[in-house]
């Protein structure tokens, strides 16, 4: 298959699901496969790092002993497939593997995809993670890029057995130009917990699809992040937490900084199966708009068909308040820092929640420019 | 030495301030008395800045500068301070990180260096005992669940530690008990020194009898339309704002 022909199979903004977000420009370009590129990387004290570089392997980084650089096997976590996975298995070509025996933890990793160098460029990665029984990790996702015009995907099937814990917190900063689209698939088995807090913060067109199963009783997820797109961008965060079985448990909260020409998409789609009884579900999606011509989406949704369910969702969108400004600038703040102060706390309101301390300070660190 | 002369001012297309004239040497309290309506607080608003007042007439000056001229942030740089009537409730952000955010900011713009982490801490701590707070509670969000008088003694904190030289303190009185009261007075009273002004903008008589001010000033329907000394204060507090208003 040619890359032409797997974007021209792309979701159209006839979908409901890709209605805010219109990937029709992409046919009308070019694409070639990206060429190697050596930019340098981040590292964060006290992880792990596994880095990929335009769809392949990062030659500077020797692959840790838990497999990373193996292709993982395609087609197993199927059942949402659908042409954006499609296209990435069509093309990726390697990502990480992480089998976790039962009952065992490992270093914290610091999983840095890079996408750029080659203007016009594609590149994709297909990551899969694997928790036995009992086992627990923590993984930073860092994805990054520079400012060629490029095209990514990734996909991240993740699989937690019973009692297994992961977390996997992103920083998600493409350039300028690039046009990314982010897929995670997960399972969490009976007493297993997901819990991802990101900061989206770039890309010209980044989208990202979190699903989530919860397949055994007990089962647990936590769902957060920021959105701060840079005026121009267009930033879409897709999530469908799926309630399969009794006693489970999501959160759910957002917040979206939206500057001048700039949109933010928030769905939240939690549906409670039949028999999901006792689900505990909340939902929150706040948003500022600090320019006129800022442009949010936000839309919580819900589908319950158990009958004995505690499921909440609340949606806010406003300004900066205007007192708080005031109260701020007659003590000495002028209003650049003002605006910038209210902000961050917004902000970090949610980013406090990033476990490991270097990768929430290289959030803050990375959001600072959205203020 | 602040100087307003002959203010005019609208709010949404009214004419709320109808000529304020009025002069507060350095060293010298004044106090600004009048009726619910009388143009009180937005003239205390007008002189921090607030956005919304059309001045129609007249000017502001405070050390020879055009007050009316400069942002909010520049008229605290130059020394202006305002004790709002309702502080504002600012959630998530820790009130020590705010002081030292303002007065790093004021210090910034008189081309000082950022103060010490430490130096900032022992200097907040001297102030919190005079206002009787704790600590912890500047480890709360600015004004966050506080009460109607812990957030008028966090005003008196701000101010404290901020050391401005021109005071506007409006109703920083109101609601308050006795003991409160006393704090509040006492953190003014500290302030009072040969360089600074301090403004009280109350309605009640109460606030006077633990902050002396050298003149009172009765301010009805948008004008002063009495001045004395601080025996205007009692007078005002037996007769009430009738005789006066009626005059107007």
């Amino acid at each position: 298959m040619k890359i032409a022909e797997a974007i021209a199979r792309l979701p159209t903004i006839e979908v409901e699901e890709w209605r805010y977000t219109d990937l029709s420009g992409l046919a009308k370009r070019e694409f070639v496969a990206a060429g190697p590129a050596k930019p340098s990387l981040p590292t964060l004290d006290g992880l792990e790092r596994v880095a990929f570089v335009g769809g392949a392997l990062a030659p500077t980084v020797a692959p840790p002993t838990s497999g990373p650089g193996a292709l993982p096997q395609k087609g197993n976590l199927s059942q949402n497939y659908d042409s954006v996975i499609e296209l990435n298995a069509a093309f990726a070509q390697t990502g990480l593997a992480l089998d976790l025996p039962a009952n065992t933890t490992r270093t914290p990793l610091h999983l840095v995809t890079w996408f750029g160098g080659t203007p016009e460029g594609h590149a994709h990665l297909r990551h899969r993670i694997r928790l036995a029984r009992g086992a627990s990790a923590s993984i930073v996702l860092h994805e990054l890029g520079d400012d060629a015009p490029f095209f990514a995907t990734q996909v991240i099937e993740v699989e937690l057995a019973e009692n297994a814990t992961l977390r996997l917190d992103r920083i998600q900063r493409f350039g300028a130009r690039t046009t990314a689209l982010t897929r995670i698939d997960v399972r969490v088995a009976r007493d297993a917990r997901f819990d991802s807090v990101g900061l989206y913060a770039g890309g010209a067109l980044a989208r990202n699809d979190l699903n989530v199963a919860l397949e055994g009783p007990g089962a647990q997820v936590s769902l957060e992040g920021v959105l701060a797109p840079a005026p121009g961008e267009h930033l879409d965060v897709h999530t469908r937490i799926e309630h399969r079985a009794p006693h489970g448990t999501s959160r759910e909260a957002f917040r979206c900084l939206v500057p001048a020409k700039a949109r933010a998409i928030f769905n939240g789609m939690v549906m409670v199966r039949e028999g999901a009884q006792k689900t505990d579900s909340e939902q929150h999606v706040d948003s500022l708009l600090l320019a006129p011509g800022a442009e949010v989406n936000a839309k919580p949704e819900l589908l319950i068909l158990a009958d004995d369910v505690r499921c909440a969702h609340g949606a806010t969108c406003g300004q900066l308040d205007e007192d708080a400004l005031y109260y701020l600038r007659t003590r000495g703040l002028d209003l650049p820092a003002a605006r910038a102060l209210l902000l961050r706390t917004f902000a970090q309101e949610i980013l406090n929640h990033i476990a490991l301390e270097p990768a929430r300070l290289l959030a803050l660190a990375t959001l600072e420019p959205r203020l | 030495m602040l100087e307003i002369t002959n203010l005019h001012a609208k709010v949404d297309g009214k004419e709320i301030l109808k000529g304020v004239t009025l002069t507060v040497k350095p060293g010298e309290v004044h106090a600004v008395m009048g009726p619910n309506g009388s143009g009180k607080s937005t003239l205390a608003h007008l002189l921090a800045g607030r956005a919304g007042y059309e001045v129609t007439k007249g000017s502001v000056t405070y050390r020879g500068q055009d007050l009316l001229a400069l942002a909010p942030e520049a008229r605290a740089t130059v020394g202006m301070f305002l004790g709002f009537q309702y502080p504002v409730e600012i959630p998530g952000v820790s009130s020590m990180y705010f002081l030292k955010a303002a007065m790093n900011a004021q210090r910034k713009q008189r081309g000082e260096p950022e103060i010490d982490a430490m130096d900032f801490l022992a200097w907040v701590r001297d102030r919190l005992a005079k206002v009787k707070m704790d600590i912890a509670m500047l480890h709360r969000g600015v004004n966050e669940g506080f009460s109607g008088g812990e957030k008028k003694r966090n005003e008196i904190l701000q101010m404290l530690v901020l050391q401005p030289s021109l005071m506007v303190l409006d109703e920083t009185d109101s609601g308050l008990d006795i003991d409160a009261l006393k704090i509040v007075s006492e953190g003014i009273n500290a302030m009072r020194d040969p360089g600074r002004s301090i403004l009280l903008v109350t309605h009640y008589q109460r606030l006077l009898d633990y902050v002396k001010p050298d003149q009172v000033h009765v301010l009805a329907r948008g004008r002063i339309v009495k001045s004395g000394g601080p025996e205007l204060a009692r007078e005002l507090e037996e007769k009430g704002y009738g005789w006066l208003e009626a005059a107007a």
